[in-house]
């Protein structure tokens, strides 16, 4: 069992890089199956906001996933990485991501197909499909990490639900801002706007459970404590607490017009990014105990070799 | 078939290093990166403390996640038991080292060298860093393999060989006969974190 008085030692492999792909798939995901849901339920009305979720799929989940190339060793290997997906939850998600952004690109082409009549039922298909897939992208990074045995704050069954609340809110705040641009109605960006507050409320309870969790399981205690008190701190607290969560959330309530939703828009989503980064961040491996004896482990944030001193100028 | 594994008596291990440092020498590892380490513990309050020194390894074990979670199948079981890295098909995604319960795996992105920045490479370094770059690569996830090169001249692992109290053992499992079968069965020998279920193949002997 973890001890409260030992350290954990800190995974400092995924970080930023990571954190940037978990953020805009987040984004991409959660953008389309709004789209899809103000299509398939509102109709023509709610052409345009369809129309703006369903193209920001593609575009965020791409850009994503080019962090991610960025953060591997070999990454013109990356070709092998569909080998193992009856183990491997990294080539799932590969699967998974593939096929959402092939049923978004579909549907996006839907929206721009001049001949509108000959669609016809795929279109619902593909919708649901594409939903099904975004859904899959949005929580299957949850799986993921709660597939890592030493990183207790990460093995719960509420991170793939963090995600998922996240990303739907990140990603109505994103058709918000852009629909301001476009020219969605005012009614239909605050209805919008009152939605995603309600969502914000969702994800605070979500989150504090998950911390809750965290802190309660000895051997993520740790991981809760670098969180809220160590050095994930000024993120959590700033990024996530109250740019992401409680001023989107006053904003959005409590204020009208478009000032008010733009910044609650951009706040949340630089919330959304420091959400990721700081369940990333946090993530601690836990003590070894043999012997009846607990083993601190090696501290990897710090250099292996302290600076023996620069080479003087010859 | 052989199954290899290797038992560490915690009785006779008294926190040396030498096995970080022989097995560091033998195959030339970068900086932070400790194929062999020995964890410290300390149990109890003054007067009546004790302290314990806990060497771990990668412990090859027979249910690896690392094996799991790897997406290309660069890593691998050989028919012995020893998991390996096939260093041309790993692309660096550092999956296994989260996945891995005992810490076990490594990467670095480039050969640093242990000395100051500005300083040349001394000869031994740019060996090693040949060594390395052939062996086992940057970018890649690197991992103990209870050194198969010195194994196929028929020599002992090098953390084996070197350790001043003769408190490591390797041998197979398979085999009844051999001493570190019988270790285990005499002295209880137990594995680290059995609860995870990787079935681990290093086992340690207690030290009381």
């Amino acid at each position: 069992m973890g001890s409260e008085k030992l350290e954990g030692q800190v995974q400092v492999e995924w970080r930023w890089l990571i954190a940037a792909y978990l953020f805009l798939a987040g984004v991409g995901g959660g953008a389309f199956l709004t789209g899809v849901i103000a299509d398939l339920r509102g109709g023509a009305d709610w052409a345009l906001v369809s129309k703006i979720g369903v193209f920001l799929g593609v575009p965020c989940v791409l850009i994503g996933t080019l962090f991610l190339l960025a953060d591997l060793g070999r990454p013109f290997n990356a070709w092998r990485v569909w080998m193992k997906p009856g183990t491997s939850w990294i080539a799932r998600g590969t699967i998974i991501i593939v096929l959402f952004m092939i049923f978004a690109a579909i549907q996006t082409a839907f929206w721009i197909w001049p001949f509108p009549g000959s669609i016809g039922n795929a279109h619902g298909a593909i919708a649901i499909l594409g939903a099904i897939f975004g859904f899959l992208t949005v929580i299957y990074t949850g799986l993921l990490l709660g597939y890592s045995q030493p990183i207790a704050l990460w093995r719960t069954a509420l991170l793939p639900v963090l995600f998922f609340v996240s990303a739907v809110s990140t990603g109505i705040m994103a058709i918000v801002l852009i629909g301001q641009n476009q020219g969605v109605g005012e009614g239909k960006l605050a209805l919008l706007a009152h939605i995603d507050a309600l969502i914000l409320v969702f994800e605070m309870f979500v989150l504090i459970m998950f911390l809750y969790n965290a802190y309660r399981t000895l051997e993520s205690r740790f991981s809760a404590k670098r969180i809220l008190t160590g050095a994930v701190a000024p993120a959590f607290w700033l990024g996530v607490v109250a740019c992401g969560l409680l001023v989107p959330f006053f904003l959005e309530l409590l204020g009208s017009g478009a000032l008010a939703e733009g910044l609650a828009a951009v706040l949340g989503l630089f919330g959304g990014l420091c959400l990721r980064y700081s369940i990333l961040a946090g993530g601690t491996l836990d003590p070894v105990t043999a012997a009846g004896f607990e083993f601190a482990r090696v501290d990897r944030t710090k250099e292996p070799m302290p600076a023996m001193g620069k080479v003087p100028p010859s | 078939m052989a199954r290899y594994g290797m038992v560490i008596d915690l009785k006779r291990c008294y926190g040396c290093y030498s096995c970080v440092m022989g097995c560091k020498q033998a195959n030339c590892t970068p900086p932070g990166v400790f194929w062999s380490r020995v964890l410290r513990g300390e149990m109890g309050v003054f007067p009546n403390s004790v302290r314990q020194a806990l060497p771990v390894l990668c412990n090859q074990c027979e249910e690896p996640d690392c094996m799991k979670v790897c997406p290309t199948g660069a890593t691998y079981q050989t028919d012995d038991g020893i998991v390996r890295v096939d260093k041309d098909k790993c692309i660096g995604c550092k999956y296994c080292m989260m996945a891995c319960p005992y810490g076990a795996r490594y990467s670095v992105p480039e050969y640093k060298s242990y000395f100051p920045e500005g300083l040349p490479l001394s000869d031994y370094e740019k060996h090693c860093m040949q060594v390395w770059e052939e062996k086992r690569g940057c970018g890649v996830a690197t991992k103990c393999d209870f050194c198969i090169d010195r194994r196929a001249e028929g020599r002992e692992p090098a953390c084996v060989q070197v350790c001043p109290g003769k408190a490591r053992v390797f041998g197979d499992l398979d085999d009844p006969e051999s001493e570190i079968s019988y270790l285990i069965k005499t002295k209880r020998g137990f594995v680290l974190r059995p609860e995870v279920g990787t079935e681990p193949k290093v086992y340690y002997l207690p030290p009381r």
